[in-house]
């Protein structure tokens, strides 16, 4: 215990002196031979169980397991069923020594929904997850440690509003890698972003190509679409709810309306051209034709 | 009367109601907007009860950035951001690049290595294999760029070939029409000068003055003696009178033809269709007639 503190000791104090030097470079590469400084008590102690509902479609099974490589300090476990009560994973948390969960729901075969939680006391927030592309697609072409620890980018309007203000500080806790954690890396190869768009959070993960800033897209990506931010854990009162939010049952819902529509009022249209259409279109006086002769012409037409 | 009064009260109601705002005009009465729950202080309590601000930065990696700024290209609008798929990536490309720039910045300052060594080797994300794939994809674009972009050139080059192979065509028909043409004149006498395979053949001339146009036609000699004897050009006028000169010239006289003996009186003979009688003798043979 005591070798422990002294170590601590020697990091804190480390550290102070070279504060007081102003702008020391160190060499961005550190040589191989040198043993990279580890601790082995770490202060953030986070653990995320990552982990779903049954019947989800192969591609957020994916994306789980993305997640799950690219957070050292997450853990699974097998899928829940679906007539589990959702407060039933706050115990399984406990049980795993979790304080944070990712719990992906699939219903429908198609749509996916994810919680995000602080598991003992709250908040807790669900999304509906978009546009999900994984890692394994050819397209994204960086790479990076397993298990290093990645910057976590913002964006500004994350400053804005105490939603965002509060999702921003549950990502922070859920996506960063603690420092000093033991299955992680000592190197920052890449980068989480996080942007809202269009009310809207977009994730995106980039590697360090170069100190000069040039980036290539690693993956996970996905799109989280904020339904509700609750005060505990899996449940309790709402704090927040999405205006913009439109559930993927009722927008696929107006899709067949509009279509339906098309038909319906094609139909009223035709009906009501028949209401419209006058009987008589022009009033003729019959007395205008009495001294009309009737002529060759007249029978040839 | 009591009945009255209370309606009347309520039309005053909905009037009041009407001139606020509250209702509008016709039957239709809208849809309740639904209250959405944003408890904002609740929200800011939540924070306050959950949040890890105590540690330092270096527990918790977080920055909040704007994009950063672009090199040669123009800022675009949020509102064209939406629809675009290629600006919003970017957009999130270089909010990502700021955070990098700023971070790595910090963590300089901090004496924190950032970069792995070269011969560092670990567990990737991605595996070798899986970025054997990739790497084959994207050598596959490229090839495949290459090709329709060769493919292209080629199709361009060839269409330029056939414009010039036209031209020159057009070229050598012109050229042949021409030479034909000064072939033509030259022999014709229009032009003194051909050029023809990079020779010049120039007219000799024939007289030792130089040929004018004009004496290039040369009349028949039947005009030209007519010419002679009778003129041509200059006045007519008194030019047929004997002077001394053509009454002593003998040079047409000929001692043959002379008196009709000559072939010149034949020709005289032989002109008319029968001569006529004389006056005397046309006289008798009326006479006999009679």
């Amino acid at each position: 215990m005591a070798k422990r503190k002294q170590i601590t000791d020697n990091s804190s104090s480390g550290l102070k002196p070279k504060k007081q030097k102003k702008d020391v470079i160190l060499q961005p590469v550190v040589q191989s031979d040198a043993p990279v400084e580890r601790q082995t008590k770490w202060k953030n102690k986070q653990r995320v169980l990552v982990f779903s509902s049954r019947g989800i479609s192969f591609r957020t099974r994916h994306l789980m397991n993305d997640l799950r490589t690219m957070m050292p300090h997450s853990k699974a476990e097998p899928k829940m069923d679906r007539k589990d009560k959702l407060f039933i994973i706050n115990e399984i948390c406990e049980m795993k020594n979790c304080n944070k969960c990712l719990y992906f729901e699939g219903k429908k075969k198609q749509d996916v929904y994810l919680w995000a939680s602080n598991v003992p006391k709250g908040p807790s927030a669900k999304f509906l997850v978009e546009n999900i592309h994984t890692m394994s697609e050819l397209k994204l072409t960086g790479n990076c440690l397993k298990g290093s620890r990645p910057l976590l980018s913002f964006d500004k309007a994350f400053n804005s509003e105490p939603h965002w203000m509060l999702l921003k500080e549950l990502f922070v806790q859920i996506f960063g890698t603690p420092n000093h954690h033991p299955k992680s890396q000592p190197f920052i190869d890449h980068v989480f972003s996080f942007s809202i768009q269009d009310n809207r959070i977009w994730f995106r993960n980039y590697q360090i190509l170069a100190e000069d800033g040039s980036l290539a897209e690693i993956g996970p990506r996905f799109v989280l679409n904020p339904i509700r931010i609750f005060a505990s854990s899996f449940g309790g009162a709402t704090l927040y709810q999405n205006p913009y939010y439109v559930s993927p049952n009722e927008f696929r819902r107006t899709l067949r309306q509009q279509k339906a529509d098309k038909y319906n009022q094609r139909q009223e249209a035709k009906v009501s051209q028949e209401l419209r259409r006058p009987e008589i279109t022009y009033n003729m006086d019959p007395t205008d034709e009495v001294f009309n002769t009737i002529t060759e012409s007249d029978f040839k037409k | 009367m009591n009945m009255f009064d209370e309606s009347n009260s309520e039309d005053e109601d909905i009037q009041e109601a009407l001139a606020v705002g509250k209702i509008k005009p016709g039957l239709i009465i809208e849809e309740q907007k639904k209250n959405f729950i944003n408890n904002k202080a609740g929200l800011k309590d939540k924070i306050k009860e959950f949040s890890l601000d105590k540690f330092k930065w270096i527990e918790r990696f977080d920055l909040a950035n704007e994009p950063a700024p672009l090199v040669g290209f123009n800022d675009q609008e949020n509102s064209q951001l939406e629809n675009d798929d290629f600006n919003r990536e970017l957009k999130f490309y270089r909010q990502a690049q700021a955070t990098v720039l700023e971070g790595l910045a910090i963590l300089r300052k901090l004496s924190i290595p950032t970069r792995r060594p070269d011969d560092y080797f670990a567990e990737m994300a991605k595996s070798d294999e899986h970025m054997k794939k990739v790497r084959a994809k994207l050598l596959e674009k490229k090839i495949s760029m290459e090709k329709s972009e060769k493919a292209k050139k080629l199709r361009e080059m060839r269409k330029y070939g056939k414009k010039v192979q036209k031209e020159n065509m057009l070229k050598r028909q012109k050229e042949k029409k021409e030479m034909l043409d000064s072939v033509k004149k030259f022999r014709k006498g229009q032009i003194d000068r051909l050029d023809l395979f990079d020779e010049t053949i120039e007219r000799q001339p024939k007289n030792s003055e130089p040929a004018k146009g004009k004496q290039q036609f040369k009349p028949n000699k039947r005009r030209e003696y007519k010419n002679k004897r009778f003129g041509f050009g200059g006045q007519k006028k008194r030019s047929k009178y004997n002077t001394a000169d053509s009454a002593a010239d003998m040079g047409d006289f000929s001692a043959k033809r002379a008196h009709g003996k000559g072939p010149g009186k034949r020709n005289i003979k032989h002109k008319g269709q029968g001569t006529r009688p004389g006056k005397s003798k046309r006289k008798n043979l009326k006479n006999r007639n009679k």
